[in-house]
């Protein structure tokens, strides 16, 4: 029995380097640790985590990158596990602000605690890093419109609607579509299509982040409306997910594709015409940012926060036009945050 | 009517109600497009079932099943656009590397003794790591490359997808295997009673493992026939709970996870019938968030119904 529990420590020991997600020692064991969690695992936070590991690197610090995988209850767990590390500052995009608000505001009163992609305005988080995801979907849904200048129909895609970005981004993609008087706090229920004029969205799926489902959901769609004028990936699978289903349905390019994040797919799609555009975040600042904000804190310093408790980092619209600089650049951040 | 033929039966009529259903309320659904799209997800999700199957006739489970399918299929387009493999070379290590892990299992759970719960439990978190540290926690695809190869997942062959004659082959080997060879027959009853098989000279041991390990080989080639179709896999996300949907689909099609019972027909029909729901729920707008509800509803109403219908039939014969 001993000799198994010694044998089970042994083994925990030596797995605990490998439980580090980009937690590498740079050999500076007096640097200020600082954690960098994200909301799942996707390509975007690749990006980000870079930009966190260069973001620590200036400021001298050391950044703890870690993508729960499982939710909340994962994400919740690797942030107590840092904060029992001794971590001095977590940059977190909170899952579910609205319900994760105790805790978050528990995280706060042991360590900085700053939010970034995605916000908790209620919580004691010191600032938050990242877009307006209401102002993002509201370009994305331009974009859409502009593809459809005579009006059509369009659906969208999407991982799930409960997490507060992902509902935002949806939101102001509707209004931005639909030419309506932008407005935050509306909320369309999935369902039921909404239509001014001649635009119309038809409806929103959900796949919660199963790729085949997503698929299976734009092949469905095309199905069920074989009229269906353009399709909206709002997270980065959506759009490559889509693309194979138009292609399966012989209908790329036919119907438009417009997205959103930068999946690879996506931009060779933009590149060959086959996507009308995306919209992308700034990853790789908001990981800088985040980090550089924290290292002020510990410093004591707090004319690092922004005023009014917003950094804002800004999305933009990459079209044909822009796509080979994009992907130049995105290539230079993750280089240089290795 | 043997039990066997009345689940085949059951299964069937309710995936004919449930299209019937479906096609008076929206008639789209029997273009040829859509039937299509449902043989397709059928095949891909079939091959899964029937690995799933194969160890519940055993009388065992696989959780791992989903796991080995990311694996495999993170790795496919891994080894060929970084690794610079062949596509014969790279599918056929990885087909090779998901049945050794099988006999592992196999070997953990007759050898060891361990149960196979915990064995295949542990499997599910350590090839999910796995996937996620080679590939480096990077989405791995094809992009433009390897569009031939892609084509045994996409493709097409006489108006029909050909991942369907794919299952259609396996289908029929594994049928093969199940009903004319003596292997199979020990599969049976040692699912039905590994003490009296062993006793009846059957190789226990042996045969358990050789279930594992079919398993993992049907687990490999759905997660590279995933791969190919999907076009791009998340090591992280792609075939989590895969194998729930397989051991749904082989239970609905009429195995027992008590062991020693189920039929390939069985456990195809059980997985298009789900895929049709899903596919339903799509089509006739149900909103999406209902869509676990009405597949589990369904499932177990499946299981229920044979179940009364089961215990009808024994009453009757006692009669």
């Amino acid at each position: 029995m001993k000799l198994s529990i010694v044998c089970t420590a042994l083994l925990a020991l030596a797995l605990l380097p490998a439980c580090s997600e980009g937690g590498k020692s740079d050999g500076k064991g007096s640097a200020v640790k600082l954690a960098f969690v994200s909301n799942g695992v996707d390509p975007f936070w690749t990006i980000a985590g870079a930009g966190a590991r260069k973001g620590a690197e200036e400021a001298g610090a050391e950044a703890i990158v870690r993508f729960p995988n499982e939710g909340i209850p994962d994400q919740q767990r690797i942030v107590e596990d840092l904060v029992s590390l001794g971590v001095k500052g977590v940059a977190i995009s909170p899952i579910d602000s609205v319900n994760q608000r105790s805790f978050l505001d528990e995280v706060a009163g042991k360590t900085h605690l700053i939010t970034q992609d995605s916000d908790a305005p209620d919580s004691k988080r010191l600032c938050y890093v990242g877009m307006d995801n209401y102002a993002a979907g509201l370009l994305c849904g331009a974009l859409a419109r502009e593809a459809l200048p005579e009006g059509g129909e369009v659906m969208i895609f999407i991982g799930r609607i409960e997490q507060e970005n992902a509902r935002r981004r949806r939101q102001g993609t509707i209004d931005g579509f639909l030419g309506r008087k932008p407005d935050p706090a509306r909320f369309d229920e999935p369902g039921q299509p909404q239509t001014e004029g001649r635009w119309t969205v038809l409806d929103t799926r959900t796949d919660a982040f199963d790729k085949a489902r997503a698929k299976a959901n734009a092949e469905d769609a095309l199905v069920r409306h074989p009229d269906l004028d353009a399709m909206i990936g709002l997270f980065a699978y959506n759009v490559p997910a889509c693309l194979e289903a138009l292609r399966g349905a012989k209908k790329l390019g036919a119907v438009k594709m417009i997205g959103f994040d930068e999946a690879e797919e996506c931009l060779a799609g933009i590149a060959d015409g086959t996507v009308v555009g995306t919209v992308v975040q700034n990853p790789f600042e908001y990981g800088r940012e985040s980090m550089r904000i924290l290292a002020g804190l510990v410093r004591g310093d707090r004319s690092v926060l922004p005023a009014g408790g917003v950094l804002e980092v800004p999305a933009r619209v990459i079209r044909k036009a822009e796509v080979a600089s994009f992907r130049a650049t995105v290539k230079t951040q993750l280089a240089a945050g290795r | 009517m043997t039990g066997a033929k009345g689940r085949i039966l059951g299964v069937a009529l309710l995936l004919v109600a449930v299209m019937g259903a479906t096609t008076a309320l929206n008639p789209d659904f029997l273009g040829t497009g859509n039937l299509q799209n449902i043989l397709r997800w059928t095949s891909l999700f079939g091959v899964l079932s029937l690995a799933a199957a194969l160890v519940i006739i055993s009388g065992g489970i696989d959780l791992s099943l989903g796991s080995v399918a990311a694996l495999s299929g993170a790795l496919t387009p891994w080894l060929l656009r970084h690794h610079g493999f062949s596509p014969a070379a790279a599918i056929a290590v990885l087909l090779l590397g998901c049945t050794l892990l099988g006999v592992l299992h196999g070997v953990l759970i007759t050898r060891l003794k361990l149960q196979p719960f915990v064995v295949t439990l542990c499997g599910l978190l350590i090839y999910r790591g796995l996937a996620r540290t080679l590939t480096g926690e990077q989405v791995t695809g094809y992009g433009t490359e390897h569009d031939d190869l892609r084509q045994i997942a996409i493709g097409r062959w006489l108006g029909l997808p050909v991942p369907s004659f794919v299952l259609l082959g396996i289908a029929l080997l594994v049928q093969l295997f199940l009903s004319r060879a003596v292997a199979g027959r020990w599969l049976y009853a040692t699912g039905r009673n590994p003490v009296a098989a062993r006793l009846c000279g059957v190789p226990v041991d042996g045969v358990t493992t050789a279930a594992y390990a079919l398993a993992g080989l049907l687990a490999g080639v759905g997660g590279v026939l995933f791969s190919l179709d999907l076009n791009s896999v998340t090591p992280a996300q792609f075939g989590q709970s895969y194998e729930l949907y397989a051991i749904a689909a082989a239970v609905l099609g009429g195995c027992s996870l008590r062991g020693g019972e189920g039929t390939v027909l069985g456990v195809l029909l059980g997985t298009a019938l789900i895929r049709v729901l899903y596919n339903a729920t799509n089509l006739l707008g149900i909103p999406t968030q209902l869509e676990y509800a009405i597949i589990g509803g369904v499932i177990l109403a499946g299981v229920v119904s044979d179940e009364l219908l089961r215990r009808l039939r024994s009453r009757r014969t006692a009669v």
